[in-house]
């Protein structure tokens, strides 16, 4: 038998599942800590992918275009939105914590259309796009495209460090712990607003991340956002919410899930996403790696 | 610059920043000031035309260059006094989002609140049968530019649409025309058909199928996969249309989402291995994906300007257009197939000496109008215009600073070659409607 076109197939859905990871990460962090379903998770991202452009851009004028510019675009992008995610939850995000999920959601969602027509604004209608020229190599018999080794290589070292992060800090740990009970972490003198402003910065940083890295392969559009955001939010629900481990496993299932469902059965590979979302929703609500204990 | 030029730079930065339900009439009422009416001119009652097209959404990016020329085109016709010498053209825009719900929702509004004696769009041809229930029932003129499912102007009939695009089994048609000739050629016997999970993918599959297994019936097609329009990670799909080593693909894909297949397609080598005739490659996506674009892959064009540099029309729209945007303002097939539409109105008001609905689409009915594309005639049963679908390898020219379709290797096959079905089937097909 040969085992190539499923090797390959697993590749694909790996780095998919990468993408989807790095993307999720945010979302499920913000959710988990701060109990916000940040609609406008993916608007950021989407905006964070622009904003890398501009800066990619820039730098290749400034100092001659090359795909090593891409690095300093990104870590640019990263600092950048960082200190919007930051501000967007000290103006805005903050006033809505005592709120019913269905205000956080319409208040998200004015953000994706404000953040739309902020993009519309800066760069127009047309798409944004960046070419590293990378060519195609030979593996397994087939083609495939190197960039995509870059974008596993990020998410699993993502996961890595964020691991590191939540289990190896304090700050990680004061993160962790406000998952669980945010009224026992501000039992201990430790200021909640400022732990939520920067688990916020974190999340919208990811974003940019995930955008920045995703950059080369999808070229930035109006209304991306909302195409990708239900995969995420699936990601999410099906790791749990608040659990990185959760998102990184979850991602790993859908990426490989819906690539294998291309090759065997393509026109179901959507539904079996759903599928496993709802078998989730129906066993385990919480997630395969949430919990139910929280307060 | 002169003062004027200044003041359309103006315009233009501001078409750039329009929002969903940005109202381009006012703007335009701004231009009309400062353009000169036509000396002893009566000023009749100004036509308001409505514009339904997506500023975000997978369409967002084939339209972008109709929705900043439109107003220049209406402008130009103003200075000539407009419509009939003495209506004047306003243009009112909203954003279709892609989607036939918000597309329905919007013509109506355009209908009942604005009031408009016409409309044109829109992108999607999902989008379009929506706004044909609404046009038909208010009785409204309505052309579709660009969408081009065959059912708009076949199942979904309405005396009161007119397409100015190749349907899309005119298109398919012609393609056929093509891989059939690549197929006997390179002995080519299986393939693989990737389409977007919607009324166009699914039409535009189906007339290619079917034409294909009747011009070249050792063909077969060994698989089908459907995306959902959106879809950003393309990646799971090449690596299994490369797994099923098909002698060729065939693809029904446009939009942002060709853009994405193209850039990830490109990237992992895909067509060094299957050979891809006949995806849509338009204006635009020659332009925007210039550095990525695989030189030698066979395209398919609705209305690309490089075919007809000799008609007088086609001249004046690239001349107004490159002084507008600038030395790559060249406008893409959509742009083009929106001028052609606003042309038609002109005439077809000239035609039935009114700009009342039912006089136009009296007036219209099988004629003959002039556009960027030379004289062409309207299918007297299903106000399809005669159009050609044009089928060219990529290639470097020296006078663009983008590929073009290489000249020597462009077929173009005309509408009335490769429109299906006949006319008494087309008259079966019809919706009955109240």
């Amino acid at each position: 038998m040969d085992i190539g076109p499923y090797a390959l197939q697993l590749f694909s859905g790996l780095s998919r599942a990468m993408v989807l990871f790095l993307l999720s990460a945010g979302l499920s962090l913000i959710f988990g800590v701060m109990n916000i379903l940040n609609f406008a998770h993916a608007t950021l991202f989407l905006l964070s992918g622009y904003v890398t452009f501009s800066i990619f851009t820039f730098l290749s004028q400034q100092f001659g275009a090359s795909p090593w510019m891409l690095l300093p675009a990104i870590v640019g992008a990263v600092a950048l939105m960082s200190l919007v995610g930051f501000a967007l939850e000290r103006f805005l995000i903050r006033h809505t914590y005592e709120r019913e999920l269905p205000e956080q959601l319409l208040l998200t969602f004015a953000l994706v259309l404000i953040l739309g027509d902020v993009i519309k604004l800066v760069w127009g209608l047309e798409n944004r796009r960046i070419n590293l020229g990378v060519q195609p190599i030979e593996m397994l018999d087939t083609l495939v495209n190197p960039y995509q080794f870059v974008i596993i290589g990020t998410g699993v070292a993502v996961a890595a460090g964020l691991w590191y992060f939540l289990h190896r800090t304090r700050f990680g740990k004061i993160v962790r712990a406000a998952v669980y009970s945010r009224s026992m972490v501000s039992a201990l003198g430790i200021r909640i607003p400022m732990i939520y402003a920067m688990v916020f910065a974190l999340g919208v940083g990811l974003a940019a991340l995930a955008s920045g890295v995703f950059l080369p392969l999808l070229p930035m559009a109006l209304g991306i956002d909302l195409d990708i955001i239900v995969q995420s939010f699936a990601v999410v629900v099906i790791g749990g919410f608040g659990s990185m481990l959760g998102t990184f496993v979850a991602s790993i299932i859908v990426g490989v899930v819906y690539s294998f469902s291309i090759l065997f059965w393509p026109d179901g590979a959507l539904a079996m996403i759903f599928l496993i979302l709802i078998a989730v929703l129906i066993w385990r609500p919480w997630g395969l790696f949430g919990t139910e204990m929280r307060s | 610059m002169t003062q004027s030029d200044k003041k359309w730079d103006g315009f233009i930065d501001k078409l750039k920043l329009s929002r969903r339900d940005f109202i381009f009439s006012s703007v335009a009422a701004g231009v009309l000031t400062l353009t000169p009416r036509l000396a002893g001119a009566q000023a009749g009652k100004p036509y308001k035309l409505g514009v339904l097209l997506p500023s975000t959404g997978t369409g967002a990016n084939y339209m972008a260059h109709a929705i900043k020329g439109l107003p220049l085109a209406i402008a130009e016709l103003n200075k000539r006094g407009g419509l009939l010498g003495k209506h004047q053209v306003q243009m009112i825009y909203r954003d279709t989002e892609t989607k036939p719900d918000v597309g329905a929702r919007e013509a109506k509004s355009l209908i009942l609140n604005d009031k408009v004696d016409g409309i044109f769009g829109t992108y999607s041809s999902a989008v379009a049968l929506a706004v044909q229930e609404i046009i038909h029932e208010y009785k409204v003129l309505h052309f579709a530019a660009t969408s081009n499912s065959s059912k708009i102007t076949q199942d979904n009939y309405t005396p009161y649409t007119y397409q100015f695009c190749p349907d899309s089994n005119m298109q398919s048609g012609a393609v056929v025309v093509a891989v059939a000739r690549m197929a006997k050629k390179n002995n080519w016997k299986t393939y693989v058909s990737l389409g977007q999970d919607y009324e166009w993918g699914r039409d535009t599959h189906k007339g290619f199928t079917t034409g294909l297994a009747k011009v070249a019936p050792g063909v077969k097609e060994t698989r089908q996969m459907w995306f959902k329009l959106g879809e950003t990670d393309f990646t799971s799909y090449i690596t299994a249309i490369m797994a099923a080593k098909p002698d060729f693909m065939f693809g029904a894909v446009a939009g942002k989402d060709a853009e994405t297949f193209m850039q990830q397609a490109g990237q992992m080598g895909l067509f060094k291995r299957v050979p891809f005739p006949g995806g849509l490659i338009p204006v635009n996506d020659l332009k925007a994906q210039r550095k990525t674009l695989p030189r030698g892959i066979i395209g398919l064009a609705r209305a690309p300007f490089f075919a007809h540099l000799n008609e007088p029309i086609m001249q004046a729209y690239i001349k107004r257009d490159r002084a507008a945007f600038g030395p790559d303002g060249y406008p893409d097939d959509w742009a083009v197939m929106h001028y052609d539409a606003l042309g038609g109105l002109d005439q077809g008001a000239k035609k039935a000496g009114s700009t009342n609905t039912e006089a136009i689409i009296k007036a219209l009915k099988g004629a003959t109008i002039d556009t960027g594309r030379g004289k062409r005639t309207f299918r007297d049963c299903s106000n399809q215009l005669n159009v050609p679908s044009y089928v060219g390898e990529v290639w470097d020219s020296p006078d663009y600073p983008f590929p073009i379709y290489k000249p020597e290797t462009m077929i173009v096959v005309e509408g009335n070659e490769v429109w299906t079905p006949t006319c008494e089937e087309v008259e079966k097909l019809k919706k009955k409607r109240a």
